[in-house]
């Protein structure tokens, strides 16, 4: 088995990067796959919360590199899906604690045993991007309609285009809210994706859901009734080869806005 | 009751026509700043260079141009394969040929002050820099053109776009036709002259 390396970058931070990188692991891992998760933000680690894996990190990728354990060891198996485990950051230490060839070396370990391995990657552009970028072959760059999340993600693209070994990069938009950009006060899909001239892997809607999900350490892919969810699950497929058409966001909000409206009338004439 | 519904009426039908008279939404706003920070990201031009060159570009033009200087912008932009550069002046007014001789005079006395200190290297120089001067005296009657076709824009911002070509010969510095690079200062006169012309 040869598995494929897909580092999840954005340059800015707080565009959702981990959040990415717990639902379109959960994602794939749901749908069948062998996934494993890498956290390389070393020092800022929060994959684990995200996944509910916090109170079972035994052994990190430090531990790992400096040989106190083997591979496997640090593999934290995920709670629901056996198919999906994380090889956690150190918490204590810094970016200076693995270097490019021994992550390159643990994703070419992984590759044998596993479909996919993603590969959580810190924001900036120092140390921590190029470690996290050296064994993967593909990559997302997650951005969202902000200025300055598209002006990083330009950077970004291009540090990617400039290393030979990332053969495809792709965008995932995040927090997109689709009121915003039907008023013109925000930057629309279209707009991003030419700026930046890139293909799109996913569009993801801004949804209050993923706070609790975040809260609960349960990925929101995991509730197939929320739009963010569900358009995680999208993301998934299309890695995986699948033409699956993007969902028309504008529409599906305003149903839901409709029905509220419509409910909150009755209430209205109730009193 | 009805009130309400009245100032609500009166509320929308504003708010539409506010609408429709705003030109530029905060989504465009954003798209084309965007657009003219990534240009600069992607170049190799520093500010400091593009102030420079801006700095420049004014004290030429202030010979012949009474302008607003603080409110000059200079931004590059990108046309499909081709890199422009967009320069805005809002022109107070263009000055009158006394004065025009007036600055020209001051110039030339300053150049032939640096000539006397180069020696014979600038001669060359000073040829090109003439032969600029009197191409430029054309360009002050064509922005004057150029000024009353903007008027319905603004009252007195004028803009004049300058193209660089990608290979310009020019004089006897042999720098741009190495490269790329368009901080040769001959390169940009000579494009400027061009198209201007």
């Amino acid at each position: 088995m040869t598995g494929r390396v897909i580092v999840i970058t954005s340059g800015k931070g707080g565009v959702g990067k981990t959040t990415a990188s717990a639902n379109i692991g959960t994602a794939l891992a749901k749908a069948g796959n062998k996934v494993v998760m890498i956290d390389t933000d070393l020092g800022l680690r929060n994959l684990d919360l995200l996944l509910g894996l916090e109170n079972r990190i035994v052994y990190t990728i430090v531990d790992v590199v400096e040989e106190r354990c083997k591979l496997k060891q640090a593999l934290v198996k995920d709670k629901k899906n056996p198919n999906l485990c994380l090889l956690a950051a150190a918490q204590t230490r810094d970016k200076s604690a693995v270097t490019e060839e021994q992550l390159k070396d643990i994703c070419d370990k992984l590759k044998k045993d596993y479909d996919f391995i993603l590969v959580d990657c810190p924001a900036g552009i120092e140390q921590g991007f190029q470690n996290a970028v050296a064994g993967a072959t593909e990559a997302i760059v997650v951005t969202t309609p902000e200025m300055s999340a598209v002006r990083d993600a330009d950077r970004i693209i291009g540090l990617l285009e400039a290393k030979e070994e990332i053969e495809s990069y792709r965008l995932l938009l995040n927090r997109v809210r689709p009121n915003l950009i039907k008023s013109k006060d925000m930057m629309s899909v279209e707009d991003v994706v030419e700026i930046l001239s890139a293909d799109l892997i996913g569009i993801i809607p801004e949804d209050t859901g993923i706070i609790t999900s975040t809260n609960k350490g349960e990925p929101i892919v995991n509730d197939e009734k929320s739009l963010a969810g569900r358009a995680y699950m999208n993301v998934a497929r299309r890695i995986m080869g699948e033409d699956v058409d993007f969902m028309n966001l504008e529409e599906e909000t305003s149903v839901v806005a409709k029905f509220k409206k419509f409910f909150k009338g009755l209430m209205g004439k109730e009193k | 009751m009805k009130d309400n519904i009245f100032a609500e009426l009166y509320n929308k039908l504003l708010g539409f026509f506010r609408q429709a008279e705003e030109e530029e939404s905060a989504k465009d706003v954003a798209c084309n700043r965007l657009r003219v920070v990534l240009m600069q990201d992607r170049t190799n031009l520093t500010p400091q260079l593009l102030e420079r060159m801006r700095g420049e570009l004014v004290e030429l033009l202030s010979k012949y141009l009474e302008m607003d200087k603080e409110a000059l912008e200079l931004n590059l932009d990108q046309e499909g394969e081709q890199m422009a550069l967009m320069l805005s002046i809002p022109v107070i007014r263009a000055k009158d040929e006394e004065e025009i001789e007036k600055a020209l005079a001051e110039t030339e006395k300053t150049q032939e002050d640096s000539e006397e200190d180069a020696g014979d290297d600038s001669a060359d120089d000073a040829e090109d820099e003439e032969e600029f001067e009197e191409d430029v005296d054309e360009t002050s009657e064509n922005t004057q053109t150029t000024q009353s076709d903007c008027v319905s824009e603004s009252k007195s911002v004028k803009s004049a776009e300058m193209k660089f070509p990608n290979k310009e010969i020019c004089g006897d510095c042999r720098e741009c036709e190495l490269s790329d690079d368009i901080e040769c200062e001959k390169k940009q006169q000579a494009s400027f002259k061009k198209t201007t012309k």
